[in-house]
């Protein structure tokens, strides 16, 4: 059962996923891949990873994507051509080199890690209950530093955006 | 000594300068329109001063591990530090009178400045994978937005777009290293990292599949490096960014990915043993590291040759010398990295002079062109003199400071009996003085095109011209104390 | 329960789709969504190794990368906005003022 339902959510995965590519048209991909964004969560849900899954639906297909779908409006975007662009060799070079990537990450990793299962036994550290508590816990104990590290971060990348799309300052 | 969270802040003053100085600077250019021109640039030369004298004074001597083992306080950082510092106030100085950034608004400049350098301090002294992708994505993501300053600008746009797609997807495929690295080990932390690498911890798993975590991991290190296979952005972003912002991309987040690079390398996935490379795994990792370094100096020197734009030439030139720099992370001993430091410390004063030659002559002739720098001995003897020096200069020859950054590190690769290594370098030096002395030739023997007003340098960008000119000649004679500097710096992984 | 090296093929193949995706499309935007598509794959291997290892680092370093994926896209977008400004172009291959 619970195989299959991980079967089902990343055969799902992976078919919107090609669908981005294959779809002409900024806004068809972008809604592929809110499909892969919320099948990525139900995967996470599964592993008992509720904070991330939760995260996951939030920011990327709360905020990013509606990010992008807004700049797509915003510049009207039309799909695109079918003319041959001057880069089609790289379609040559992209589809035996993607392969390669897909060989050389998944087999190996695959073989490295196969016959071992996701341990059984509960994540939480120290006696916390449930997952986000715990996320919590180390993010205002050892992550402390990133955790303020990344408010700069947004700081910055508030600053650029404006920089970035506002015509005169 | 592993120090918690309030205790490390004591010795994490220079970054809260940083920072606040930038919230500082954010707040003081929304709220004094006719002040903000003259207090931002103080505020943030003041900051970075501030943070250097707490870098040099308050924290000197001690080591420790901070905030539960994310960054690590020793003197490699401390070298680092005060470089990226001395770096970021050069730049700041050189952008106040340049003509490119004058067109635009400037508050949010310095701001971003100082978020860029709050970043490249945090990555020099990262122990720990999380901090180390914080941090270096802080300097990226600011560097993205300083390239695109001029956004009327397409070039600089352009410039922009490639930056962060090229940076996007070579942060992605780190973190790919990254994720495989954790699978493998268990933990972010590079210490633990090499434990787990050099105990039982990774018995279980491919080679191939350390091999892959590693290569996917330095490619972003290379990114940010300019290191061969990921240079491409290279020419394009530096030629389209304003020039203070590309001298200053040419010289600190290079520096600060040297950093990282070394860090990771040596605390996090080698053993040493005595001085020989006891990677963990089987391949033959100096060999990797000289194939990167010769491509690297190779690749930029004849990129370089066939260059009519100074900006661009330089670009392809900083590339060479990041392979010079790479030749002193083969050899695996204090004295390889010593010879690193060096190279880079005499590289700051080379390359952010000729930079801002270029900042200087653009201002009133508005081209980069070789061709357009015709003639310009006559006009301005003072700045073509400085320009010949510091050419000299990133060619390596003797009585300049360049020569000192090449001799270190061609000896310590001699020491190691990397002889044809050596060859190697001194080859491309010869290549690459064909370049820098098309540029002297040009400002010397070719005639004017027609110009012959002289060229106004103004008071600021004329003091700072000296002050870069006096380490080009002088450091030559008195490298004691830079040796000694470096040596002490180097000490904690040359014991290791 | 599953195995883990499942997770980490779908990471991987989800990488690769990613990587694809960067080399053989022409508009930016879409650009931009395959990279985001690389995350979510790094995303993934470590929730999956999170979980192998019994740890919690692996979702704390997810969540600093989502943190990260939001503020580089809005500053690309800010990017794409202000080179469509200029160009009326989202293609890539128009963004050829310089040479190689």
């Amino acid at each position: 059962m619970e195989l299959a339902i991980f079967l089902i959510l990343s055969m799902i995965g992976i078919a919107s996923a090609l669908n981005i590519l294959i779809q002409r048209h900024p806004i068809y991909s972008a809604l592929s891949l809110i499909l892969t964004f919320l099948s990525l969560a139900g995967i996470y849900i599964q592993m008992q990873a509720e904070f991330i899954a939760v995260m996951q639906v939030v920011i990327y297909t709360g905020a990013i994507m509606v990010l992008f779908v807004f700049v797509i409006m915003l510049l009207n975007v039309k799909a695109e051509e079918r003319v041959p662009n001057k880069l089609i060799g790289m379609r040559y070079v992209g589809i035996p080199l993607s392969l390669l990537l897909v060989t050389a990450l998944g087999l190996n990793i695959f073989q490295s890690f196969s016959g071992q299962t996701l341990r059984v036994s509960d994540v939480s550290t120290s006696g916390l209950t449930g997952n986000t508590q715990s996320i919590g816990k180390l993010l205002y104990t050892q992550y402390t530093l990133p955790f303020e590290v990344t408010s700069i971060l947004l700081l910055v990348g508030i600053v650029g955006a404006i920089i970035m799309a506002k015509k005169e300052l | 000594m592993l120090m918690d969270n309030l205790q490390s802040l004591r010795y994490f003053y220079p970054e809260l300068t940083l920072i606040v100085a930038m919230l500082v600077v954010v707040i003081v250019d929304i709220s004094f329109n006719r002040l903000r021109n003259v207090l931002n640039p103080l505020l943030t030369i003041a900051a970075l001063l501030i943070a250097a004298y707490f870098t040099a004074y308050v924290n000197h001597g001690q080591e420790a591990n901070l905030f539960l083992g994310m960054l690590a306080l020793d003197s490699f950082a401390q070298f680092f530090k005060l470089f990226l510092l001395l770096a970021a106030l050069l730049v700041v100085l050189g952008s106040l009178h340049s003509e490119e950034l004058l067109q635009v608004h400037q508050g949010e400049f310095f701001a971003l400045l100082l978020a860029v350098t709050l970043g490249m301090l945090l990555m020099a002294n990262s122990i720990n994978l999380a901090i180390l992708y914080l941090s270096l994505e802080l300097v990226s993501l600011t560097s993205y937005i300083m390239v695109g300053y001029l956004k009327g600008d397409r070039l600089s746009n352009e410039a922009s777009l490639k930056y962060i797609l090229f940076g996007a997807i070579s942060t992605g495929s780190m973190l790919y290293g990254f994720s495989l690295i954790y699978g493998m080990t268990g933990s972010l932390n590079l210490y633990t990292i090499r434990d787990a690498f050099l105990s039982q911890g990774v018995q279980g798993f491919d080679q191939f599949t350390i091999l892959l975590a590693l290569v996917l991991t330095l490619a972003g290190f290379g990114f940010k490096t300019a290191a061969v296979p990921f240079h491409f952005w290279c020419p394009d972003v530096y030629a389209g960014a304003p020039t203070p912002v590309t001298a200053f991309l040419s010289v600190a987040p290079k520096a600060a990915g040297f950093a990282i690079l070394v860090r990771f390398l040596f605390s996090g996935m080698t053993q040493t043993s005595g001085s020989e490379w006891g990677l963990v795994n089987g391949i033959n990792w100096p060999l990797v590291l000289i194939g990167i370094s010769v491509l690297t100096m190779t690749l930029g020197n004849i990129a370089a040759l066939t260059q009519n734009n100074l900006k661009r030439m330089l670009a392809y030139s900083s590339i060479a010398h990041a392979g010079y720099i790479l030749m002193g992370s083969v050899v695996l001993t204090g004295e390889g990295l010593k010879s690193m430091l060096i190279y880079m410390f005499v590289y700051l004063f080379m390359n952010l002079g000729a930079f801002l030659v270029v900042t200087i002559i653009y201002n009133s002739d508005r081209s980069f062109e070789i061709g357009d720098y015709h003639g310009m001995f006559k006009r301005a003897p003072f700045l073509t003199f400085a320009m010949g020096v510091f050419m000299l200069s990133l060619t390596g020859i003797p009585p300049f400071a360049g020569f000192l950054g090449k001799l270190y590190v061609f000896l310590a690769v001699i020491e190691k009996g990397l002889f044809w290594f050596a060859v190697v370098g001194t080859l491309n030096a010869a290549v690459a003085a064909f370049y820098y002395m098309r540029v002297i030739k040009a400002m010397v023997l070719e005639e004017g095109n027609g110009k012959t007003a002289p060229l106004h340098v103004s008071f600021l960008n004329q003091a700072l011209l000296v002050a870069l000119l006096i380490p080009n000649l002088i450091l030559v004679v008195f490298w004691n104390p830079i040796e000694r500097w470096t040596a002490s710096s180097v000490k904690l992984f040359s014991g290791l | 329960m599953i195995p883990i090296s499942y997770y980490l093929l779908l990471s991987a193949i989800l990488f690769s789709i990613g990587v694809f995706g960067t080399m053989i499309k022409r508009n930016m935007v879409t650009i931009f969504m395959c990279i985001e598509l690389m995350l979510n794959a790094v995303n993934l291997s470590f929730v999956a190794f999170a979980r192998y290892h019994s740890l919690i680092d692996g979702q704390v370093f997810v969540f600093f990368v989502m943190a990260v994926a939001a503020a580089e896209a809005a500053v690309g977008l800010g990017i794409i906005v202000a080179l469509f400004r200029n160009r009326q172009t989202l293609n890539v291959d128009e963004a050829d003022l310089m040479k190689w």
